[in-house]
């Protein structure tokens, strides 16, 4: 038998004794010469800490602080490195816990592979400082347990619970989606969450070396692996504090929402939605789960920030828009007026109107809200282009409502935020269908008196405020100014203006009527002693109760530096509340104290209890 | 006609199969001691725990290897097709009927027991190979016979593929070790080994696959100097080139690009030179700038189909051999990170049969199976490794010994099958435990708890024994 190929067998000899070589020298290299692991015979494993970043702070426009960080102390506990013979009893006498309960703790369900044996899991999540100290000195009874501290959140101010929002444990479905761990905590709702990516900041972690009972053996490589946590960044909002919680206490037992802003810049001053409820009950801790609950029960329900989520009719503030837009569009002149019956009826709908002197021109309509003029006014613009074509004139309309940043979120940088409602031709062209009839504009008539379809939220109606205050333009309404030490720039929008489409001139009748409205109309309970002030006031039907109240102003007149929204549920007329608590509000802002000819609204405001409690 | 009885089996081959056995049965046992010892009593050992159901195994597997001593010689290489369809159908079976463990349709499953058919196929296949390849007319120098025999180890590779069980698959390369001894042409060898280094240079340096360009071109370069008549002239120009490519190499080796540019500049002045001054050197210009072009090709072909193919749990998988910086030692790097620690504690003498930290307290993941090499290198220590190894070098080299002492063809490939199959387990399996390879599920021969691997083995050395036994005979 012929083999040419007999050489080669050397070669595989070769071949084999070379890998078996190459595997010696790394066992030689790894058990011999390696000195990666210090301590050999003592090292079971390499430990993994995580070092959590302080989450950036929130403060005030002025610097004052809104939250800070206190620490809180998990009991961490790794299985298989616990000691069956530790004294059982005295731990879980130290930790507050009964046996059964200590048992169940500690024999997780290890199939499931969220725990393992060999891995830390949290045993007690948040117990107290005293508790952690105590556990600290007797600790090395129980190997296997650690303290681990991380920080949350304390609320020094308890205000502006809804503007800050709260943090919480990540749910399993953002750890797989998210850069994040179980057990991290996440931004829950409000700045908390808008600005999570800034607040939170990076974990570092530090490896180690541990021995069978749990110790620290030596650092890992040396710390090559290590990295640093970096802080997050802190937040400078643009809320003033004071004016937040003087309008948290004129809002205590009412339902409702005050927003304001700093007209030439967009800031929002202050965000109050009513009932609201104490920052410091959602901090992270093992009273929390009660609390919220609690929250969450509540027939008023504090959790629901009306002031960005709660869409309402705008009611007679709205007949400032509708002015503005006919102006605008040539189709009304403001300086021209309109006889009032007492009502406005077309064939059989009628709609009432208050007994008011003679609406001489639109300054005077506004001043009294007469609802005759302005349901006019609103008819000349959707028969803009004729009586049977209203969707032409009604689309021409809407155009304008979203320029003034109604119909749509504003964008402002706050979660959640509704986006009101705006009336269009397809939606009455769906109920009126053109073949049975259709729709014209006395159909739709009570659009302009704010009623109707139309729907706006608190931010919007703010925003409306500030709008004609700048005679004009607005800037998308925020919340954040800046990052400390950072050159960091809220992002563009906030920083442009946004035009509305009626030209400055066209607002001179409006602001003028509506100085009028406070000065000795339906306003008088909203003005600010020696400061000239422009508002509207709003009452709006609610068929399931007492109406609403709502009132939008900007002062002073010339140079605004507030504009506000008041709106307070079930309190009949807009003068009766909102105004007064705007004024009080422009005054607490532009003054910092209320004057005394104020005092006893000041009292009677903070001590109406419209919610019946 | 009744065999005669042979020669007694080969006792240096023997006792090491007995030996492993012995020793990987002793390393079960010290694994599931868990440092508190067992107890149980000898009906729950037997059947409960893993060192218990080994041994039932083991005894099993002595079974096997007894009737292959008394079963007739002939009957594996008359049954070798036969067995090998056997083989297929049975993993054509697993895939229908088989029972999912780990996400992988690998097993079948009778009561308590599982049995493993790729095991098994691996015999077969080793059977089938021996005799396609001792056929008098099966030349490996010609492309039918290799298109052949590579179709009879890939057919089972495909369908283990389909479990899917990567590792299990990748052993079937294994057989090229036989193919190498029957004659399967070298420069296929050094190709396709030079190909898997470019490849996996490519994922090494993902980041900076020029590096490896800029390291080619070099070595191109020193080849054509070499070939340079004038020798000194061509070790001058090549020093020149090292020496400049060292000044500019810069910082974290940022001026990657000049270097390269450089380096094939001297590259096509070298090239343009043997064309027009030596007319004779014409094939080594040609030579080598394939070689550079493929090379290169590989490199970036391999980085980039790591960067938009793999899949991040892939990539992970990978680095952990490769790049092992770049892997959380917590994460992906976890079972290394715990194996490397483990055979590191062992220091010279280990911490003692029954006494190692990690071991006992359960700190490595799959310590019975495919990282059993960690309990032997952290209780015995070096001694103990040096041992493991050192055992299988002189099984694997006894085993062709035995290969070339046959007088026929057939028992010869089929003992050059067997080495090949065990020497890729015993590199593969050590090597990963070390972070030298990467990890994939296989066992380690006679150490590694799993019943069908050691039946399966067993089998492979029993047959080879008895063939061993009758080889004066024709």
């Amino acid at each position: 038998m012929s083999d040419s190929n007999q050489n080669r067998q050397q070669i595989i000899r070769i071949v084999f004794l070379l890998a078996g070589a190459f595997l010696l020298l790394r066992a030689a290299d790894l058990q011999l010469l390696d000195d990666t692991y210090h301590n050999k015979s003592t090292a079971i494993a390499v430990g993994k800490y995580t070092l959590y970043p302080s989450r950036g702070l929130i403060y005030d426009r002025n610097g004052k602080l809104l939250t800070n960080n206190n620490p809180v102390y998990d009991v961490m506990v790794t299985y298989n490195q616990v000691d069956a013979g530790m004294d059982s009893l005295k731990l879980a006498d130290i930790l507050g816990l009964k046996m059964p309960d200590f048992r169940k703790r500690l024999n997780k369900d290890f199939r499931n592979y969220r725990y393992s044996k060999s891995k830390p899991f949290v045993f007690v999540s948040t117990v107290s400082a005293q508790t952690a100290a105590l556990l600290q000195e007797s600790l090395y009874e129980f190997p296997g347990f650690f303290v681990q501290t991380r920080n949350v959140r304390g609320y020094p101010h308890r205000n502006a619970a809804h503007v800050l929002g709260y943090i919480r444990e990540v749910t399993p479905k953002e750890v797989k989606e998210l850069d994040y761990r179980p057990g991290d905590y996440i931004g829950g709702s409000g700045l908390e969450l808008e600005y999570e990516k800034e607040l939170r900041g990076v974990q570092g972690s530090r490896f180690v070396l541990k021995d069978n009972l749990g110790r620290e053996v030596s650092p890992y490589k040396d710390g090559e692996n290590d990295t640093l946590a970096v802080s997050g960044k802190d937040l400078i909002s643009s809320i003033d504090i004071e004016l937040q919680k003087y309008g948290e206490e004129l809002m205590q037992n009412k339902t409702g929402s005050i927003v304001a802003i700093e007209p030439a810049t967009g800031e929002i001053l202050a965000m109050i939605s009513a009932p609201t409820y104490n920052p410091n009950l959602m901090t992270i801790n093992r009273e929390r789960g009660k609390f919220y609950n609690a929250l969450l029960v509540d027939s008023l329900k504090p959790l629901f920030n009306r002031a960005v989520m709660a869409k309402y009719p705008p009611g007679s503030i709205f007949k400032s828009v509708i002015g503005l837009i006919g102006i605008q569009l040539g189709v009304v002149n403001p300086y021209v007026g309109m006889s009032c019956p007492g009502y406005y009826s077309y064939n059989s709908v009628r709609v009432g109107c208050r007994n008011h002197p003679y609406p001489a021109d639109m300054g005077v309509a506004l001043k009294y809200s007469c609802n005759a003029y302005f349901i006019d006014a609103f008819r000349d613009i959707v028969e803009i282009e004729s009586f049977y074509k209203p969707h032409i004139g009604l689309d021409t309309f809407d155009h304008y409502l979203y320029r003034f940043g109604l119909g749509n979120p504003l964008g402002i940088d706050f979660p959640q935020e509704q986006k009101g409602n705006v009336p269009t031709s397809e939606y009455y062209d769906k109920i009126y269908p053109r073949d049975k009839g259709s729709w014209k504009s006395p159909t739709i008539m009570s659009v302009g008196i704010g009623q109707g379809e139309m729907e706006m939220t608190g931010m919007q109606m703010a925003n409306l405020a500030a709008t004609i205050a700048n005679r004009g333009h607005y800037y998308v309404p925020h919340l954040a100014k800046k990052f400390v030490d950072d050159d960091f720039l809220i992002d563009e929008k906030y920083r442009t203006p946004v035009r509305v489409g009626v030209e400055p001139i066209n607002f001179v009748t409006v602001v003028d009527g509506m100085e009028s409205v406070v000065a000795s109309g339906t306003g008088r309970r909203g003005q600010v002693p020696e400061v000239r002030t422009a508002g509207k006031t709003g009452t709006v039907q609610n068929p399931h109760g007492e109406d609403h109240s709502t009132f939008i102003a900007f002062a002073p007149v010339d140079n605004p530096k507030i504009a506000i929204s008041v709106y307070v549920e079930n309190s009949g007329g807009g003068s009766r509340y909102a105004a007064p608590i705007a004024g009080l509000m422009m005054e607490k802002y532009l003054k910092g104290q209320i004057s005394d000819s104020k005092k006893i609204v000041d009292k009677t405001m903070k001590e109406t209890d419209l919610n019946g409690g | 006609m009744r065999e005669r009885p042979g020669k007694s089996a080969d006792v240096f081959t023997l006792s090491l199969y007995l030996c492993l056995m012995a020793i990987g049965w002793s390393m079960l046992y010290s694994v599931g001691y868990n440092g508190g010892g067992y107890q149980v009593g000898i009906t729950e050992f037997l059947t409960k725990t893993q060192a218990g159901k080994q041994t039932i195994w083991v005894l099993i597997s002595l079974v096997v290897f007894f009737f292959t001593q008394i079963i007739d010689r002939k009957f594996w290489q008359t049954f070798a097709y036969p067995i090998y369809g056997f083989a297929m159908l049975l993993l054509i079976a697993v895939l229908i009927v088989g029972k999912e463990i780990k996400g992988a349709t690998s097993w079948f499953a009778f009561g308590g027991f599982s049995i493993q058919p790729s095991e098994f196929a691996k015999f077969a296949t080793c059977l089938a190979t021996a005799a396609y390849l001792s056929r008098i007319n099966v030349n490996l120098k010609y492309i039918n016979a290799q298109a052949i025999a590579f179709g009879m180890i890939l057919l089972p590779a495909a369908l283990i593929l389909l479990q899917p069980d990567a590792g299990s698959a990748l052993i079937f390369f294994s057989f090229l070790v036989l193919f190498y001894r029957e004659g399967f042409p070298a420069n296929f060898f050094i190709l396709g080994g030079s190909a898997v280094l470019f490849l996996i240079l490519g994922i090494m340096f993902v980041e900076a696959p020029l590096k490896v360009v800029w390291a080619i071109l070099i070595l191109g370069n020193l080849v054509l100097l070499l070939n340079f008549p004038n020798k000194l002239y061509g070790g001058l120009a090549f020093a020149a080139l090292l020496i400049t490519s060292w000044l500019a190499r810069g910082e974290e080796w940022a001026n990657i690009i000049p270097l390269v540019i450089a380096a094939a500049t001297a590259f096509l002045i070298a090239g343009i030179l043997m064309l027009t001054r030596l007319k004779k050197k014409n094939r080594v210009f040609g030579i080598m700038s394939s070689a550079v072009l493929f090379a290169s090709a590989l490199v970036y072909l391999s980085a980039f189909s790591f960067d938009n193919f793999l899949r991040p749990h892939q990539q992970a998988r990978i680095n952990v051999w490769l790049n092992p910086a770049d892997v959380d030692p917590q994460g992906a790097g976890y079972n290394l990170n715990q194996s490397k620690l483990a055979i590191s504690s062992g220091g010279l003498e280990g911490q003692g049969f029954l006494k190692g930290n990690m071991t006992q307290l359960d700190y490595v993941p799959e310590q019975t199976t495919d990282f059993i090499f960690t309990a032997i290198g952290e209780e015995q220590g070096f001694i103990g490794s040096l041992s493991i190894i050192v055992f299988f070098l002189l099984l694997l080299h006894r085993i062709t010994v035995i290969a070339e002492r046959q007088r026929s063809a057939f028992v010869r490939c089929y003992a050059y099958g067997v080495a090949g199959i065990l020497f890729l387990h015993f590199v593969v399996n050590i090597g990963m435990t070390m972070g030298l390879m990467p990890i994939i599920g296989i066992p380690l021969p006679f150490i590694s708890k799993g019943g069908s691997a050691l039946l399966g083995f067993s089998l492979m050395i029993g047959v080879l024994l008895k063939m061993d036994r009758h080889r004066t005979e024709t």
